[in-house]
């Protein structure tokens, strides 16, 4: 398992931050559907990375998204609670034979199923945790629930063209000869 | 002793969790509670950079709409001008305004100062909403004063720093506004409750008045932040209900929040000493 992080994270840091704030912002669909897209910053990271440092990392993506958007905390506890939750939900995925020293997070090299069993639980949690910081009450409890899943469903479709697009299919093979 | 460390150490990554998530709690309630020292938002120096150049890209695609609004408002500000020439021409009687506003009442000779701004952040479909604008304490703005443009009121400024400003938009959950139905004075508190951010509603108007659609809504000058007499929008349907002994009344904003791009900061001169005398009484509401 590949667990380094490397200059290739901060470069996506700087750009999922970025077209979070410079596009994603103004980017609203029927007023209920946000696409919070930096949270594929975390979602991408390797696999194996150290578990403190991904809650430190969490911490800091969210509290520079939550500068510009004016919601100190907010997004910073989502990401946080992400954070946490993504060691667990990865444990729950493992593949039969466990993880291999080359895998990521890649759809073509995890496959479908898996990737986007880990996107949907993953991006559910935080864009509850959001809607939910936001709102403070239950009142609005059901529109807030309908934002949320309209939201969730926004931000893993983005993530998937993103993959398709940018992601290589080609598995970086280590021969073993 | 030893074993304690070892708890810690096994279980590191969940009390470092509950640290951080205690710090963003912590974050989130002194920042909706608490007015100004909030150094991490968007009057931030660098945050307010990257946002102001992201509105010089964003302006080009609405100079038409800007140049329309503001060419109306000249309009507007030449017409008053020439009825006021008009009136010192033709009427003489200068000492009619004794007759209006007695000689000591304050709120005819202390004027308000307009500081105009650019908004270079803005969002309307948040359950809170906040602007950012270009101007700060360098060009006289402070935490707490309103915030106007051509069509009615905007919000009040929330956090300064030395060259941008962050402001609680009407859109925001806790913002209130005390507000009147101009014709016939009856005031009430204006509050956005989420959803459409064109409607907001009207409270606290008593059951014996007889509002209609249509009746013109503004503010009602009862504290610090807005002059008299700024237009807040119309009203497009009043309810009764069974169990209240308010109406219910919906009112149409006259601000189009998803268009603002120049606002006016309102600086009231008298608005130190007319909050520390209301604070001293103990009369001062939250109500802006």
């Amino acid at each position: 398992m590949n667990s380094r992080f490397g200059i290739k994270n901060i470069i996506q840091f700087i750009l999922f931050v970025a077209l979070q704030i410079l596009l994603f912002d103004n980017l609203v669909l029927f007023s209920t559907g946000f696409c919070f897209i930096y949270v594929a910053f975390l979602l991408f990271l390797p696999l194996g990375i150290n578990r403190l440092w991904l809650l430190l990392l969490g911490f800091i993506v969210g509290f520079t998204v939550d500068m510009f958007y004016d919601t100190v905390g907010i997004h910073a506890a989502a990401s946080v609670l992400l954070a946490f939750l993504r060691p667990l939900v990865l444990n729950l995925l493992t593949p039969r034979d466990g993880y291999d020293t080359n895998d990521s997070v890649n759809i073509h090299v995890m496959g479908w199923r898996w990737f986007l069993a880990y996107i949907f639980i993953l991006i559910l949690f935080h864009h509850v945790a959001v809607f939910f910081l936001e709102t403070i009450n239950f009142q609005a409890a059901l529109y807030t629930l309908g934002k949320t899943i309209a939201s969730t469903l926004f931000t893993a479709t983005v993530m998937v063209i993103l993959q398709l697009l940018f992601f290589s299919p080609k598995r970086e093979r280590v021969d073993y000869r | 002793m030893r074993n304690l460390f070892a708890f810690i150490y096994r279980f590191r990554a969940f009390l470092v969790f509950v640290l951080l998530e205690a710090l963003c709690v912590y974050l989130i309630v002194r920042y909706n509670t608490y007015q100004g020292a909030a150094f991490f938002n968007s009057a931030n120096k660098y945050v307010g950079q990257v946002l102001e150049y992201q509105s010089s890209v964003t302006d080009y695609f609405r100079l038409s709409s800007i140049n329309n609004t503001l060419a109306r408002e000249n309009a507007v500000l030449r017409r008053e001008l020439m009825q006021y020439r008009v009136q010192e021409v033709s009427d003489s009687t200068a000492m009619l305004d004794t007759t209006i506003f007695a000689a000591t009442d304050t709120s005819h000779t202390a004027p308000y100062i307009l500081h105009a701004g650019r908004v270079i952040n803005n969002s309307v479909r948040r359950m809170n909403n906040y602007l950012t604008l270009a101007v700060g304490t360098a060009d006289g703005v402070q935490p707490g004063m309103g915030v106007v443009s051509s069509n009615g009121v905007v919000g009040r400024v929330k956090t300064v720093s030395k060259d941008y400003a962050t402001v609680t938009s009407v859109l925001h959950s806790q913002m209130l506004v005390s507000a009147k139905i101009r014709k016939d004075n009856t005031f009430g508190t204006l509050k956005w409750t989420g959803g459409d951010y064109r409607t907001a509603i009207l409270d606290y108007i008593p059951l014996h008045v007889h509002p209609e659609k249509g009746d013109t809504v503004v503010t009602s000058g009862f504290n610090t932040v807005f002059p008299e007499g700024i237009m807040v929008g119309t009203i497009t349907s009043v309810e009764k209900e069974q169990d209240r002994s308010f109406y219910t009344i919906k009112v149409k904003l006259a601000v189009d929040f998803a268009q603002l791009s120049y606002v006016y900061v309102v600086e009231n001169t008298t608005m130190y000493e007319r909050e520390d005398l209301e604070q001293q009484a103990g009369i001062l509401t939250d109500e802006q």
